[in-house]
């Protein structure tokens, strides 16, 4: 048994179609990537290496590229947040409850699975300044704001409206992850806590807490890269609009790598891209620190 | 009398729970209702949408169905979306099943950092290979193409599938394979006709969540797909974006027709859907 299961050969037939796939598909574009990063490099002419240039204009001169940054790294802490906070009790709140779980559950879920290209547009038609939410609001004599064309503010407005679009869509998920990490504890030892004369909050921070740490590093990385990644809600809601207000760092790739045709500058947005998904996955595994426990 | 008996069994509701119960259906309120509102807005004509757009219809539309379909070539997005997913489905599945059986049965040196690598992948954003890979497919003819599309959809469905399905054969039992080989079953044997019926729940819970999330895929999708024939879902209902798309009913009912199969399957499959995607989640 031993001998057919260290059998070389076939262990490399196994894992090659996987593996060549992924270096040829992944691994080689990335490092063209980060080539590409380095050169001034237009469609049609062939990219040419100037060093940091890129960079330099990317942090220094690039005003739009410091709004998409910004609106990133805000809607990565937003949903972080919201998503982890409001994930969490609504997977405690279900769990507590004595009928009904799966039905809730599978309502909360469900916009997870639909395309945010098609919620993207439903959206942005319910937060257009004249009609949608703003017509059922005159009804009650209130004037609403303009939603995804108001610019005022350090974070505008309509980056909190795709926010919260995207806190609707896709705190499902996180529900989900933490309900499985929940009813995976042992009844025992809430009632051995109960006895003992714990409270049920006392028993959500002692018991509940810690056990789900490790769901927690999933759920967060998970969260965060999505959430850096985020493209399709954004482009069909306000394609960046107005005036490169709500650009976040994969629309503005995608619009200097494709309307502008300029791939040198684009590869290097997705080099901080990259990198940002890196360090705060890093960050995220040593920030929570998991302690291992019996269960 | 009866009556009271039982009531007077069952534990009261305490108010603390109503309260929850309150809120939840409040928040499946707001779940449901842009949803349903979406199919109702889709069968008004323009006019009825501008003025009262949260009004029932006056009269139904069926009309605008016919038209989105046919002004927004969903016929053939839908054909090249199936085809796509389909494809992407059937080979990641295999591929990913192969290397899992290696990873999670197998006995060598690497396995883990192999594991390692796949799972790091997971890690990268679709967008950094984005130039790179459209550089290449340009030069080799395979942008514009549905094959072109596939490549990167099933590269990068592979690190689910592999972490899923090497947590199912980790599981299995040794002693099957173990009797399997004293009887002489090779080992492609043992994978094809012992490993791959067994994780049958594996395969089908992956395969699940690999064509949701191609069948969704936005940015690729519109990067390498010029030709309206071949577009896929998503990129068609991009056609009405923009300040000049104002055909709202039509819109609406091109967005019903592109989620309604994603809707039909998570009914039938929600279950499977949300203990697969957990019990993965679970386990690494």
């Amino acid at each position: 048994m031993d001998k057919i299961l260290r059998d070389k050969k076939a262990i490399c037939i196994f894992i090659a179609p996987a593996l060549i796939m992924f270096v040829v598909i992944l691994v080689i574009p990335i490092g063209q990537m980060i080539y590409y990063s380095l050169c001034d490099y237009a469609a049609l002419t062939p990219p040419e290496f100037v060093g940091l240039a890129n960079y330099k204009k990317l942090f220094f001169k690039d005003s739009t590229f410091r709004i998409a940054l910004k609106n990133s790294i805000f809607f990565m802490i937003f949903s972080a947040v919201s998503q982890q906070v409001i994930g969490l009790l609504l997977a405690v709140l279900l769990t507590n409850i004595p009928k009904g779980r799966n039905v809730f559950k599978n309502i909360y879920y469900l916009p997870s699975v639909l395309s945010s290209a098609a919620l993207g547009l439903l959206w942005a038609f319910m937060f257009n300044p004249k009609i949608g939410i703003n017509q059922l609001l005159a009804k009650f004599g209130i004037e609403g704001p303009l939603w995804l064309m108001d610019t005022k503010g350090f974070i505008i407005l309509p980056m909190w409206v795709i926010a919260f679009v995207a806190l609707w869509q896709y705190v499902g998920q996180n529900m989900m992850l933490y309900m499985a990490q929940i009813t995976g504890i042992s009844k025992e030892i809430y009632e051995a806590s109960y006895i003992d004369g714990a409270s049920k909050p006392k028993a959500f921070r002692y018991i509940t807490l810690p056990l789900i740490k490790p769901m927690m590093v999933t759920s967060l990385s998970l969260n965060c890269i999505g959430s850096l990644k985020f493209f399709d809600l954004i482009y069909n809601m306000t394609q960046g609009g107005p005036n490169h207000r709500t650009e976040v760092l994969a629309t503005e790739l995608y619009a200097e790598g494709f309307n502008y045709f300029k791939y040198g500058y684009a590869s290097a947005i997705s080099v901080v891209l990259l990198v940002m998904c890196l360090i705060v996955t890093l960050l995220v595994k040593h920030v929570i620190k998991v302690e291992t426990y019996e269960s | 009398m009866e009556k009271t008996a039982v009531k007077n069994r069952k534990k009261p509701l305490s108010p603390v729970v109503i309260l929850i119960y309150v809120i939840l259906l409040l928040l499946a309120v707001i779940y449901i209702a842009p949803l349903l509102w979406m199919l109702m807005v889709s069968v008004k004509d323009n006019a009825g949408v501008m003025a009262e757009p949260f009004g029932l219809p006056d009269m139904i539309h069926w009309n605008n169905y016919v038209e989105a379909w046919t002004l927004g070539r969903l016929g053939a997005a839908l054909l090249n979306s199936v085809l796509v997913c389909g494809v992407t489905l059937l080979v990641s599945l295999f591929f990913g099943a192969m290397a899992a059986f290696a990873i999670g049965r197998m006995r060598w040196k690497l396995a883990e950092a192999t594991h390692t690598f796949f799972l790091i992948g997971m890690m990268v954003p679709v967008h950094c290979i984005l130039i790179p890979l459209f550089v290449r497919f340009a030069g080799l003819g395979l942008t514009n193409s549905r094959f072109g599309l596939m490549l990167p959809y099933i590269t990068f469905s592979l690190p689910m599938t592999i972490f899923l399905l090497t947590g199912f054969f980790k599981s299995m039992p040794g002693e099957l394979f173990e009797a399997a080989a004293i009887d002489g079953c090779g080992i492609y044997r043992c994978f094809f006709r012992i490993a791959l019926p067994l994780c049958r729940t594996g395969l089908f819970v992956s395969g699940l969540m690999t064509f949701v999330g191609n069948w969704n895929e936005l940015l690729l999708a519109m990067v390498f797909i010029s030709d309206p024939a071949k577009k896929t879902l998503p990129v068609t209902l991009t056609y009405f974006v923009g300040p000049y798309a104002t055909n709202y009913v039509q819109m609406f009912a091109a967005i019903i027709i592109a989620i309604a199969p994603t809707i039909v399957v998570y009914c039938m499959f929600s279950n499977q859907i949300v203990e697969g995607l957990t019990t993965g989640a679970v386990k690494g």
